[in-house]
């Protein structure tokens, strides 16, 4: 969440993947650093996905991707 | 936390802004930023050869550690070398 | 600035007619006199005000006056004071503890027969500076209606104004609600009047607004009448902010300050005036910026879009030396009573020097003057650009031996400066620029009328003056506008 802040900052628009485990926190986190960057959250959880679940995981968070960078 | 009072016309956000975004995707150079999580770089491969089948130019770049903020070398070479940023995954 | 008694005498305060005393526990002829103020009690014939403990003194049902607001009303500076009013108008007052001065307002005789004759009494809280202030900013926060800002845990707050585009490049004092309260005791205007109505942006700007940005740009509430004056004028029409934020010339805003304001506030117009390290010129000329940056939308590279600018952007502000000027105050040539305190306000780019050591002669030192005057945007541009020039005190003192007035100086300048179309024509010199062809057989001031000005300031030492050049004048430019300070 600092990098996006930071590079956001420097004028590149970025956004930020986490896994849903992470809403609260990332709110926190974006509330404590007075910003509000763009973030996408992917279905819970990463760890012991197999590599074409975290390819579909890719392919159904694009749009969403996209759309916070334009 | 402390708290001020605002200086402005009050007529933008009382956050810090989010950077202009570009008027279009089309040709824009997507940095990936691997913040080195185990099985982040498999989601990262994946978008990708997505961008890339849409025309975008794609730069990948992983932090030290996921645990840290990017060092200031690294996103300096970020932003010299992309338009937007993907950053993935935290889990 | 930590007292305001016109504002806390208009606080609604209740005070009955019979004897009044006002006391505090921590001051031992109070706590002495404390039996005798039972006494008048029990007999009905007295109110208590307390400043600090509203129990004391005990069997006198005691008011609470902790917002000392009974205090003030009645110019309390010892306590215990006891005072008699009389349909509404006191009509005799004590301070202290004299048993014979008690006796004869109260026409009680023999109080307090164990006390001493006299006891001297202690100073009143309405003297204490800490619980002035206090007071001061309880009673204004309230009053507050900007926006709040919560910063983030992890926010450092120079980093966090700065990310929310709050300053010019440097550090600002960060605008507290209680900083912004005591901003506010400088002046008797009211948090939500409105100022001006600030360009580019065209925002209503009220008093607030103003000393929340002057807080940020290092005033002292004693400078916020000036800040004030400054935007009025700033936001005219004639003067035209926002024509001057956008043009690519280098412009800004100069304050020149005028009247008594200037030496209440400790303005610099002497050694170093157009510099730093005086913070009244620092901060007046900054806090003007800020408000046109932050509440008026003006920054660079947006509205703000000039090629070069000049450092006095940051903040261009000063004094006029008028103890020992050989002419009237710039406020009293322009009008204004020299009873009044004003701002000038000029569309002007950097200070150039005018250097002339040896001219003893008015004729000569005007003729330098003239020949640097002429060179303002372009030698071959007449008329368009105005100008100030700033006089030193060593160059002043030619004029005042020879008993030359301001608007002699003035009009013996623009007599040399009357350019010849021969010389300022496009190509004329060798130079593509200059005026149209059509002007060939005309002769041109270089000024406009009143498009010169003088101002009086700077050091004892030097043979040097000062030219500040200006923007397009008049109409298609900025007029030079002048505004009285009022507290």
């Amino acid at each position: 969440m600092h990098d996006s802040v930071n590079l956001e900052a420097a004028g590149i628009p970025t956004v930020f993947v986490a896994s849903s485990e992470f809403v609260d926190a990332a709110d926190a986190q974006s509330r404590s650093l007075g910003a509000d960057p763009a973030r996408v959250f992917v279905a819970h959880p990463i760890q012991d996905r197999t590599d074409a679940e975290l390819v579909a995981l890719a392919d159904a968070a694009l749009d969403e991707l996209l759309a916070a960078l334009r | 936390m402390s708290e001020l009072l605002d200086p402005t016309s009050e007529r933008s956000a009382a956050l810090r802004e989010r950077a202009p975004r570009p008027e279009s995707l089309a040709g824009v150079r997507v940095g990936l930023l691997d913040i080195s999580k185990p099985r982040g770089a498999v989601f990262l491969d994946q978008l990708q050869s997505l961008l890339e089948a849409r025309g975008m130019t794609v730069e990948r770049f992983s932090k030290p550690t996921f645990t840290k903020p990017a060092p200031l070398d690294l996103r300096h070479e970020i932003a010299t070398k992309c338009d937007v940023v993907i950053e993935a995954l935290a889990d | 600035m930590t007292t305001d008694t016109d504002r806390e005498r208009t606080a609604a305060v209740t005070i009955p007619d019979g004897l009044v005393a006002v006391v505090k526990r921590d001051c031992p002829t109070c706590t002495t006199v404390a039996p005798v103020l039972a006494q008048l009690a029990s007999a009905g014939a007295l109110t208590v005000f307390t400043q600090d403990d509203p129990t004391f003194p005990e069997g006198t049902n005691p008011v609470d006056d902790r917002n000392l607001a009974v205090s003030f009303a009645l110019d309390i500076d010892t306590v215990p004071t006891l005072v008699r009013i009389e349909g509404g108008a006191e009509t005799a007052r004590t301070v202290g503890w004299l048993r014979s001065a008690w006796e004869e307002i109260t026409g009680v005789a023999g109080l307090g027969p164990d006390l001493p004759e006299y006891r001297p009494g202690c100073g009143s809280l309405t003297q204490d500076p800490v619980v002035v202030d206090r007071l001061l900013v309880e009673r204004t926060v309230p009053l507050l209606r900007a926006r709040r800002v919560a910063l983030g845990a992890d926010e450092d707050v120079h980093e966090a104004m700065d990310a929310r585009g709050w300053t010019d490049g440097l550090p600002v004092v960060p605008p507290t609600p209680e900083r912004v309260a005591r901003m506010l005791a400088g002046t008797t205007r009211a948090p939500d009047d409105i100022v001006a109505v600030v360009p580019p942006d065209l925002v209503e700007c009220t008093v607030e607004k103003v000393a929340i940005n002057a807080v940020m740009a290092g005033c002292r509430p004693e400078y916020l009448p000036v800040v004030l004056a400054a935007i009025e004028a700033a936001c005219t029409d004639e003067f035209n902010m926002h024509g001057l934020l956008a043009t690519t010339w280098f412009a800004g805003p100069v304050v020149i300050v005028n009247g008594p304001v200037t030496r209440a506030i400790g303005m610099n117009s002497g050694l170093n005036a157009l510099g730093q390290g005086n913070r009244a010129n620092a901060s007046i000329g900054r806090a003007l910026q800020l408000t046109v940056r932050n509440v008026g939308g003006g920054r660079p590279g947006e509205v703000d879009r000039a090629t070069l600018g000049n450092p006095g952007k940051y903040t261009f502000c000063f004094a006029e030396r008028e103890h020992d000027s050989p002419w009237e105050p710039l406020h009293v040539a322009r009008g204004f009573a020299p009873d009044r305190s004003t701002v000038t306000l000029f569309a002007g780019e950097g200070v150039r020097g005018v250097v002339d050591q040896l001219s003893r002669e008015p004729e000569s030192l005007t003729r330098s003057f003239a020949a640097c005057l002429a060179t303002v945007a372009h030698p071959k541009l007449p008329i368009v650009w105005d100008a100030f020039l700033v006089v030193s005190p060593e160059h002043a003192r030619v004029f005042r031996d020879a008993g030359w007035s301001r608007q002699r100086l003035t009009d013996e300048i623009n007599a040399i400066l009357q350019l010849d179309g021969e010389q300022f024509v496009q190509g004329a010199g060798g130079i593509a620029e200059g005026m149209p062809e059509a002007f060939r057989a005309t002769t041109l001031p270089k000024f406009r009328t009143g498009g010169l000005q003088i101002v009086h300031a700077g050091g004892t030492a030097g043979l040097f003056s000062g030219i500040i050049g200006g923007w397009a004048s008049g109409s298609v430019g900025s007029e030079i506008v002048t505004r009285e300070v009022t507290r």
